[in-house]
């Protein structure tokens, strides 16, 4: 018997109207959607395409004017089903007044979580995003990377079935984002389904298996990333350590069986994996200590 | 392959526990909010210029008495009007500043009830609003018994606490049914007025009515004390006149005091003051707690005056009823559950509007609250027929009807006086200030926020 998906979206429209009830911007528009238990799904589009009022209808922030969401089989609003999220908003919107650890204890309070699991929590989850040091600062005088290392902390803090990010890179530094970027592939192997959306197209490829596109409310184009990039009818062959003479008999070959002539050229790596070489040259590489969140 | 521990599955039921750790995170949260704020250390700063500095600036006639009474009523009732402004006005913000700066999307998207919400954030305003009016009342108490020290006021007065007994008097609704019965019998009743505003008018009558003891003439009034007389303790009459002080000099009479077969009289020639009060040993009566008290009026009908006094106000049997630390006690409950009734109004304004709007409905209604009572009870049947003026005397009927329980008592009169607070007032306030009405509140206020859209 097959599995029902995750999130489930069918005909989901959200038209935001004025004071006196007319319609101002039609945000989503006939938006049907599935994201399946396990996989990182990815949400893109340009700003203003409605994929945060997409996020905020599944989470049951906003209602849709029509159609149906159901996450995990059930309504948004239901508390169930805010028990087995987990939430990252594009801005962490956090109390400035509490520190990290206050605010991650008032998190855990509010799943209903014993104080002394919440105390054990709150440190592994700090050690985590690297902010040990930082724990007992209010976070109003935190940089935007650290509070956005405070609010995926939170996101984090009730272990997710369902982890929802709004651009999770955003206000990140390189190695910021490639830690994240670690987590999501961690989590994922975990079994936790990851959907998130972004500006960042590298990013996006970086960890998604699926990909859905939107664009002014409407969904343009989604499946699996692999499909949607592949160029049909061309193969890519990578050689390492070959010499001049011996790739142009290869190509010789290749040019003969193919008809017409071979595009030949040297791979580079992206400017991320170079900077995070360049920078990461004299120090190990410090990714998120997921250690205490996964299983020997 | 490594696996995120589910050590906090949620697919367990949501049991009580969770839900009040829940609410105890909420309230600890704008606990913490209003003390990081600074919001709080100023409010105690505003308080205690209040308390120290107003009896010093209000000029009392000199008097034991006075001075204790504007360190009581004014001092207390300063502070008191300060609270409940700040309440209403924190209460206005708490949902609305958080829901204005999307803050609340990240609460709001954890399993967590709209009614959780609300509790946890109404609790702190309790809680805050307890440590702050027993710091005033604790800052006013240890002033008086200050002041009774240094200036001798221990002589002069006595802060006690007296159990109040009334006349057994028809019910004002009884009284206004019987009269309402007899003027229809007779045909008399008032032409123009609607049966409403006839009834409304008679109550009024009822409750403010004055009686006249004539020349010559006697009253008796009938009472049940809560308790027995106790052996060694003493009951005291009380009579209050509001007759005027130059036909009021001629008054003699005798006031009787009986129980059984047991009587005392008492003769009365001095009706200089306003008020006569005097005490019978307990003795006298044994354990009694039934008695009649008369007063015969003996003065000379040529030269004295009828006494005009209110019978259900004005007459009263006193014994002694706790200490007067109790009665300051419960007559800071009542004035923390009127407190409580108000951050219950002010938080189900703010899961509606912004926090402008929710302060400015807030104050009006507040405003409307004060003078609601005195456009009802000045309002005439000639200001009724006045089609401009129905609005507003409805407007200000439907306030002071929804408002009557948190407005009817004034605790701080009887702790003046040295009257016990009546307990069953102080349960009236905690019933309706904090359990039932801001029980509606919370389920109008609940319904509103699961109805509302958290995010832009």
């Amino acid at each position: 018997m097959m599995n029902p998906p995750l999130i489930e979206t069918q005909s989901l429209c959200k038209t935001f109207r004025d004071f006196w009830r007319r319609p101002v911007v039609e945000a989503v528009k006939d938006l049907g959607l599935c994201v399946e238990r396990g996989e990182v799904f990815g949400l893109l589009g340009p700003n203003g395409s409605g994929k945060s009022t997409t996020l905020k209808m599944l989470l049951g922030l906003l209602h849709p004017s029509s159609g149906n969401v159901r996450v995990f089989g059930k309504a948004p609003q239901d508390v169930m089903v805010k028990a087995r999220i987990g939430y990252l908003p594009e801005v962490s919107h956090l109390h400035a007044f509490l520190t990290p650890r206050e605010t991650l204890m008032y998190y855990a309070a509010l799943f209903g979580m014993p104080r002394q699991g919440a105390v054990r929590r709150t440190g592994e989850l700090l050690e985590m995003v690297g902010l040990t040091h930082a724990a007992d600062r209010a976070v109003g005088r935190f940089s935007k990377g650290m509070a956005r290392r405070v609010g995926l902390a939170q996101a984090l803090v009730n272990a997710p079935d369902l982890l929802i990010l709004d651009e999770p890179t955003s206000g990140l530094d390189p190695i910021g984002c490639r830690e994240v970027k670690d987590l999501i592939h961690l989590l994922s192997q975990a079994g936790v389904t990851v959907l998130m959306t972004s500006h960042l197209l590298a990013d996006v490829e970086d960890v998604c298996a699926r990909v859905a596109i939107m664009d002014k409310g409407v969904l343009r184009a989604h499946g699996p990333i692999r499909d949607l990039l592949r160029t049909p009818d061309v193969i890519r062959f990578s050689v390492q350590g070959l010499s001049e003479g011996d790739a142009a008999s290869v190509r010789a070959i290749i040019e003969k069986h193919a008809g017409h002539p071979v595009q030949q050229d040297y791979p580079e790596m992206s400017l991320e994996a170079y900077f995070l070489n360049v920078v990461n040259r004299d120090a190990p590489q410090k990714a998120f200590e997921v250690a205490p969140f996964l299983k020997p | 392959m490594p696996r995120i521990q589910k050590t906090f599955v949620s697919s367990v039921p949501l049991c009580e526990l969770k839900s009040m750790r829940r609410v105890l995170g909420i309230t600890l949260l704008a606990i913490r909010a209003s003390l990081r704020t600074k919001a709080v250390v100023a409010l105690f700063a505003l308080l205690a210029v209040c308390v120290l500095l107003l009896p010093s600036v209000i000029k009392s006639d000199g008097t034991a008495e006075g001075s204790c009474r504007i360190l009581l009523m004014y001092t207390v009732g300063f502070s008191f009007g300060i609270l409940c402004l700040s309440t209403l006005w924190a209460a206005c913000a708490l949902f609305a500043a958080e829901i204005d700066s999307l803050r609340i999307q990240l609460s709001a998207v954890k399993p967590v009830r709209a009614a959780e919400f609300w509790l946890g954030k109404w609790l702190a305003l309790l809680l805050l609003n307890a440590f702050l009016l027993a710091a005033v009342y604790g800052g006013v108490y240890a002033q008086l018994r200050w002041q009774m020290r240094a200036n001798g006021w221990g002589e002069q007065i006595a802060l006690t606490s007296r159990t109040v007994a009334r006349p057994i008097l028809p019910s004002v609704a009884q009284e206004v049914r019987e009269t309402y019965a007899l003027l229809k019998a007779r045909d008399n009743l008032p032409e123009g007025m609607s049966e409403r505003a006839i009834l409304r008018a008679l109550a009024q009558n009822a409750q403010e009515r004055y009686d006249l003891i004539n020349p010559g003439e006697e009253k008796h009034w009938r009472f049940t004390l809560a308790r027995p007389l106790r052996t060694g303790e003493a009951i005291t009459v009380r009579i209050r006149f509001d007759t005027e002080f130059s036909t009021r000099t001629a008054v003699q009479g005798f006031c009787r005091l009986s129980s059984g077969d047991r009587a005392v009289e008492v003769p009365l020639d001095d009706f200089s003051l306003n008020e006569i009060e005097f005490e019978i040993a307990a003795e006298a009566f044994g354990a009694a707690d039934a008695f009649t008290l008369s007063f015969r009026h003996t003065g000379d009908p040529q030269e004295s005056s009828a006494l005009m006094l209110r019978f259900r106000q004005d007459v009263a049997l006193l014994t002694a009823g706790g200490t007067f630390e109790a009665n300051l006690a419960r007559s800071a409950l009542i004035q923390w559950s009127v407190l409580a009734l108000l951050a219950a109004f002010g938080l189900t304004l703010s899961t509606g509007f912004s926090m402008p709007v929710a302060m400015f409905t807030a104050t009006v209604l507040l405003v409307l609250t004060i003078v609601g009572q005195s456009v009802v009870e000045g309002t005439s049947h000639e200001d009724e027929q006045e089609w401009s003026n129905r609005p507003g005397i409805w407007v200000s009927r439907g306030v002071t009807t929804l408002t009557q329980h948190a407005t009817q008592n004034a605790p701080l009169e009887s702790v003046i006086r040295g009257e016990r607070v009546d307990a069953k007032a102080l349960r009236a306030a905690l019933l309706w200030n904090v359990l039932l009405t801001p029980a509606l509140f919370a389920l109008l206020g609940t319904h509103i926020l699961r109805r509302r859209e958290l995010a832009g």
